[in-house]
Formats: structure tokens, C-alpha cells, sequence
């Protein structure tokens, strides 16, 4: 879509989230509570298929229009499989399928899969125990399973998502074709997909922490304007900042170099790169807002317990940097510049 | 709630710059044989007039200045690649280095006819080379203090007063001096004026200052009753605090904030041999993301500039993560070279060189601004102060 329109989009679904995604939304997530019509409205909102073509039923974006979708749900603890299922509904569509309505999300994991069956075990399943549906990637196909034919085992995560472990019997698909991805590709979409998830949620901890402390008056003045305070937060607006820049970086190149393999170093140094900045990006965060920001009442955790779940989701940044560090370490010191300067793993 | 959106909008460096860079790198590879590695690892550290001469003759110093001054009037980006290639090649680009990327731009903007036609044809040929005279014993991050006096004499200035930190001047050419031309010394910004001096000048002494490193770059550098004629004040009497703020914004953002030592990096690469163990390359991998990340946000603020902003904020945090990363990358890099060199003879060389980067890495977050006055800009751009 062109930039006006994915402007309008971004907007729309701003407002929309800020009405709609609450923090009482956000909690009851956590406490197992389906919220049903939330998920309904962003249905017909057609988000869950903004990259599908037009000719599938899609509002026919690209890829990056996605991702920045995602990095503005990110930016609002959207507590639904939005992300999982736009990446799932795209693969289906690549893969000559058309998407159903219903949240799906993805198991990546070593799947086996033969004449449409799927068998072997994936943990850490985002919204596991919600989809209706699970896309996996095997060797070059793709099949979709229907949550009857599987066994979740609830795993819920560190920020309350509804994540499991997804075991797969001999299970038949209710679709199954050749995939435009292979296994590996779909890792690192999905690790896109996550990077500009936290960007979002990284760039949410900053405003929150912010502006409480403008508003936090201690020894007669808002905290802010204590020389201590602010250098924390612009430290914090640093890794911020990093998070922003690296995911947006591997974004662009994901979807300029198409589907299929582009981008493929830039993701990979943006998953660890956001993955490794979570934690300064919380604690400086906390130690800002000190009790207050530690409370259930407050929002920051639903931002900072994310940043701490997502950074494993889709490889953390030991995942990432091992295979970074093994393709530059095998290239030799001649090739370092060169293949960094160029996005490349190797020269 | 509404603080002001960080963006780094990724940014392509044009074909015309990528084109360049072929030809820079196809330079270098020609060039740096013959430069003793010790000499490469500091990079702009490291002076070669031999080099810059060689440079200047590519047309690859002042890149983006007039023709008419020695220039070759191409982009900001252009030259922005020529400088991460001499960075991440370890080229000994010392000599030229502030003329280049300070001083040159300084007289192209605020200098007289005179001085741009005197100077800026040298500093492209590679000879004419530049110090910074900004600081003095009493003034640092508090620049606006400054106490050296130019009291205005028929035809000219007689300056007394001491600057330091003056990197090169026991061999380069001039130093901008920074100082009080009207005024007392509490009038802060009003009164300051800058002056271009030739570090010849009668009067003007230069004693060495040692860094911890053994290494002679700095210079204490001693006015006393020091004719400066007239044709040597850039700019407007009094101009000198407005000239001196947009001379430290040139490029706080560039390469040479978070490649300083990118030779260390490159150690590391090879002391772990081609095939290291899991942990190790994920710690170097984890390196090569971070650094990867900065050069993200470096070019985004460079196509930010080229498209007419200027991103202060942006650029001061490039700066701030980028010196922090150039420290911690000697300690990460030594602990995990202890555990996984190759072999004692790897770990020998590498030492020598992560000795020197330790000793080094105090500066990155002093010079140009020091990571507090840093945040400061960021405090103020958050909205905080």
C-alpha cells in the first residue's frame, strides 16, 4: 500500500488499540479470559490479513506494511495473536492457500511431514491454547492443522500470555502445499516480526517512564528535573533507540529482499540486538518509576514482562549471535568489514 | 502522552557512494601494505602525510567543497563511505583527519576569500593539517568559560592564555583558537571570537602532554603576547560561541564514534580461528550485531542530514552508544579470548593490541562531548530540562 495509506491504517488502528486495549483487556488475557469481541472488531478491521493479496480476500500489503502494524500493536500490549496470525496468514496465502478467519499462530520447530501428516512436539507455541489453527513448515511444504488434531499443554509465559507446548500425532492438515519459505525463513520472520514487536513495546517504556517522572513530585519538584533522572532515562532512550533503529533496519530489508531470503543477516543482528537490550531497556525503566512501576497496577510490566518473553521468542541473542558469530568467525578477519558493511554474513 | 518519536528511518547510501567505496577500498588494498601494522590499528590516530598526500590526490579530502577550493562538490554520503572505509581498514589517517572533517568545513562556512583561498586548495592536497583550540585547563565540557585573551591591537590581536588537549599541534600547520576578543570572563557566550593561527607564530609555545598510553598526541599550547594580525579572525568579532556549537555538531554522529577501535573487533575474529566454540561466537556475534546496529542508526541520521533535518538528538545518542560500545568492546573481547584463543602465540598479538585499546577506551566517552553533557542534549530533547 502506498505510504498515505498505510499512514491511515497505522493511525485507525492507533486510536482503535488506545480505546480497545486497556489495561483491564490486557490483564484479563492473563487470568485465561478470551476477550472474543476484541478480536472480532480487528477481524473486520482486515488486519490479520494486511499482507494477504487482494485476490485471496486480503488488503493486499506488503510485508513491511505488516511489521509496522506489528511494532504499533507492540507498542500497546495488543494480548491477542495479531502478529502470529497476520505471519500465518501470509505463508498460507504464499503457499497457494487461502486464510480463514480465527486466530492461528505458528509451531517452528523439527516437524516431520509427510502426505499431509504432521508429527513431533514444538514448545513455547505463542497463543497455543487460543488458535484455532497452526502453521508449520517442514522441509518445502506447508500444512495448516485444525487445534483437533493436536494436544496443547498450557505453558503460560512470564507475561501471561497463553503460550504451550504443541504436539503433533500423525496429525492430518486441512491444508497442505508447497511453502515460498523454508523451515529456516519462517524462523526469521517470525523474528522480524518479534524485533519490531519489542521496538514497540521498547518505545512505550520510554514515553511511560517519562512522563511519570515529569509528573512524580519528590523533595518538591518532579522528579524529572534531577540531574540523576535524566541522564537514566536518555541512557534508557539509547537502547531504545538501538531496538528502533535495528528492527526497523531489518524490516526494510526483509521486504526488499523479498520473501524469501531477503535480509536474511540484518534480522538475524536485530533479533539479538533487541533481545540483548531488553533488560537494560526494564530495569532502567523500573528503577525510574521505582515502587509504582513494580506494581500489577501499573502498565510498565505489560511492556517490560513482554520484552522479557519476546526476547527468546524466534531465537534469542545468543541464537542469533552464535550464528553471526560462527558464519564471521569461519569467513576470517579479512571479510569482517566487508560483510558487515554489506548486511551479509559473509562477503 | 507526547515526548518527541526517536526515528531512524533506514536509509540506502546512494549508488554513486557505493561506487566510490569500490574505488576507495580498491585504494586502500594497494596502499596499506607498505603502513607497519602498529601504525594501522590506530587508524586517525595514526599520522602519515605520505598517506594524506596519496589521499589528496584521489580528490578524497575536502570531497564535498567547491571546486574552485580544491573540492570535488560531491555528497555528504560520499564522503561519509570514504571515512568508514578508512576506519574499517585501518588506514592511518591521522594528518588530515580534523582539517577534513572540522577545520575545512569551519572556514568554508565562516571564513573570509582570503583564508578559504589560502587554506582549503592545502588541506585537499593532503598538506596542510589542523588542531582543535578549544579547550584550556580551566575549560572543558564548560566551553563557554574560556580565558585565553585576544585584545585587539592595531592590525590585529594580542593573545595571551593557554589551551591543551591540542592533539598534533607539535605538527600541524594551524590551530583554531577559541577565544575572548571583548568582554569579561563571566559574559560567557558574548565576546568569544575564533582565530586562525599558525602554530609558527612568535609567541605561541608547545610543550608536549603524555596520555597514560606513553602515546605524544596532546600539546599544552602557550600564548604569550602573541601577534595575530586581523586577517586571521574567522568570521565576526564575537561570533565565536555560534561558530564553535555548529563545528561540534559536524557528523557527532559519524563512523568514527563507534569504529575507533573497530581493529580489536577484527583481533578478536581472528584469535577465535575459523571454527570457535558455540558461546564464543555467540559473544562475537552479539559484537557484530551491536556495531552492526550503530551503522544503522549512523546512516539513518546521515539521510536525515542529506535530506535537509538535523537530527540533534538522534545524533548525540549514536554518539553516546557508540563510544560506550567502543569500551566495552576491549573487555568483552579479552575475556573471551582467554578462554578461546587458538593457540598462546594468537593470544600474544592479540594482547598487544586489547592492551592498547584498554589503555584508549577512557578517551571515547571524553572527547567531543562526554557521555553527561550527552545525555544532557537527550534530557532536553526528551523534555526533561
Amino acid at each position: 500500500m502506498d505510504r498515505e495509506t498505510r499512514d491511515m491504517l497505522l493511525e485507525t488502528a492507533d486510536r482503535f488499540f488506545t480505546e480497545r486495549c486497556g489495561r483491564d483487556v490486557v490483564n484479563g488475557v492473563e487470568k485465561g479470559i478470551w476477550p472474543a469481541d476484541l478480536w472480532k472488531e480487528i477481524e473486520e478491521m482486515g488486519l490479520p490479513l494486511i499482507a494477504v493479496p487482494e485476490d485471496k480476500g486480503g488488503v493486499d500489503g506488503t510485508f513491511a506494511d505488516m511489521l509496522a502494524l506489528l511494532r504499533l500493536a507492540g507498542s500497546h500490549a495488543v494480548p491477542v495473536p495479531l502478529a502470529e496470525t497476520a505471519l500465518a496468514n501470509l505463508l498460507i496465502a504464499a503457499a497457494g492457500g487461502e486464510p480463514k478467519p480465527g486466530p492461528a499462530t505458528l509451531a517452528l520447530g523439527t516437524l516431520s511431514l509427510s502426505g499431509g501428516r504432521v508429527s513431533g512436539k514444538v514448545e513455547r507455541v505463542p497463543f497455543a491454547s487460543v488458535a484455532d489453527r497452526f502453521v508449520v513448515v517442514a522441509g518445502n511444504t506447508l500444512a495448516v492443522v485444525a487445534r483437533d488434531n493436536v494436544e496443547i499443554d498450557d505453558t503460560p509465559t512470564h507475561a501471561g500470555e497463553p503460550y504451550g507446548t504443541v504436539s503433533f500425532d500423525n496429525a492430518a492438515s486441512e491444508l497442505s502445499g508447497a511453502s515460498a519459505v523454508s523451515a529456516e525463513r519462517a524462523v526469521e520472520l517470525a523474528a522480524v516480526m518479534r524485533a519490531m514487536q519489542m521496538a514497540g513495546a521498547a518505545d512505550k517504556v520510554l514515553a511511560t517512564a517519562v512522563e511519570y517522572c515529569k509528573q512524580r513530585v519528590q523533595f518538591g519538584r518532579p522528579i524529572s528535573t534531577f540531574q540523576a533522572i535524566q541522564q537514566m532515562l536518555a541512557e534508557l532512550a539509547s537502547y531504545v533507540a538501538a531496538t528502533i533503529a535495528s528492527a526497523e533496519a531489518a524490516a526494510r530489508d526483509a521486504d526488499e529482499g523479498g520473501l524469501g531470503d531477503g535480509g536474511s543477516f540484518s534480522i538475524a543482528a536485530a533479533k539479538s540486538q533487541a533481545s540483548e537490550f531488553a533488560q537494560r531497556i526494564a530495569a532502567i525503566a523500573h528503577q525510574s518509576m521505582g515502587a509504582m512501576g513494580f506494581t500489577h497496577e501499573h502498565i510498565l510490566h505489560h511492556y517490560t514482562r513482554r520484552l522479557w518473553v519476546w526476547r527468546r521468542d524466534f531465537g534469542s541473542e545468543t541464537f542469533w549471535g552464535a550464528k553471526i558469530g560462527a558464519a564471521y568467525a569461519k569467513a576470517g578477519p579479512d571479510a569482517l568489514w566487508v560483510s558487515l558493511s554489506g548486511s551479509k554474513y559473509a562477503a | 502522552m507526547s515526548i518527541p518519536k526517536l526515528e531512524f528511518p533506514p536509509f540506502h547510501l546512494p549508488a554513486e557512494a557505493e561506487a566510490l567505496r569500490e574505488e576507495v577500498r580498491a585504494f586502500l588494498k594497494e596502499t596499506l601494505p607498505a603502513v607497519k601494522s602498529e601504525d594501522r590499528f590506530p587508524s586517525w590516530n595514526t599520522r602519515s602525510p605520505e598517506f594524506s598526500r596519496a589521499m589528496g590526490k584521489k580528490g578524497w579530502i575536502g570531497i564535498t567543497w567547491p571546486k574552485k577550493y580544491g573540492g570535488s562538490e560531491r555528497s555528504f554520503l560520499e564522503r561519509y563511505v570514504i571515512t568508514e572505509e578508512l576506519l574499517g581498514n585501518g588506514a592511518p589517517a591521522g594528518a588530515h583527519w580534523v582539517a577534513d572533517r572540522q577545520s575545512g568545513p569551519l572556514l568554508l562556512r565562516f571564513g573570509n576569500e582570503e583564508q578559504r583561498q589560502a587554506i582549503l586548495p592545502r588541506i585537499t592536497a593532503g598538506e596542510c593539517y589542523f588542531s582543535i583550540g578549544m579547550s584550556e585547563p580551566d575549560s572543558g565540557s564548560d566551553l563557554a568559560s574560556v580565558r585565553t585573551r585576544a585584545e585587539p591591537v592595531p592590525g590585529g590581536f594580542r593573545v595571551n592564555g593557554t589551551k591543551v588537549w591540542t592533539s598534533g599541534a607539535h605538527k600541524n600547520h594551524y590551530c583554531i583558537a577559541l577565544v575572548r576578543t571583548s568582554g569579561q570572563h563571566g559574559d560567557r557566550h558574548k565576546g568569544l571570537s575564533q582565530l586562525l593561527v599558525d602554530l609558527k607564530t612568535p609567541g605561541v609555545t608547545i610543550r608536549p602532554i603524555i596520555n597514560l598510553a606513553g602515546r605524544h598526541d596532546w600539546n599544552e599550547v602557550t600564548f604569550s603576547d602573541a601577534f595575530i594580525p586581523e586577517s586571521c579572525l574567522i568570521g565576526d568579532e564575537g561570533d565565536g560561541w555560534l561558530q564553535v556549537t555548529s563545528e561540534l555538531a559536524f557528523e557527532r554522529s559519524g563512523p568514527e564514534r563507534f569504529m575507533q577501535n573497530f581493529y580489536i573487533l577484527r583481533e578478536l575474529v581472528r584469535v577465535l580461528g575459523r571454527q570457535p566454540a558455540t558461546r564464543a561466537a555467540a559473544i562475537l556475534g552479539r559484537l557484530v550485531a551491536r556495531l552492526w546496529t550503530l551503522r544503522q542508526m549512523s546512516v539513518a541520521v546521515a539521510g536525515m542530514m542529506q535530506g535537509g533535518k538535523s537530527p540533534a538528538i538522534e545524533a548525540a545518542l549514536v554518539k553516546d552508544l557508540g563510544t560506550i560500545y567502543q569500551q566495552d568492546l576491549p573487555e568483552i573481547a579479552r575475556t573471551i579470548a582467554e578462554s578461546d584463543a587458538t593457540t598462546e602465540e594468537d593470544m600474544a598479538d592479540f594482547l598487544d593490541v586489547a592492551q592498547y585499546a584498554t589503555m584508549m577506551a577512557p578517551s571515547y566517552t571524553i572527547q567531543g562531548g562526554t557521555t553527561q553533557v550527552l545525555r544532557g542534549i537527550v534530557a532536553r530533547g526528551l523534555g526533561l530540562r
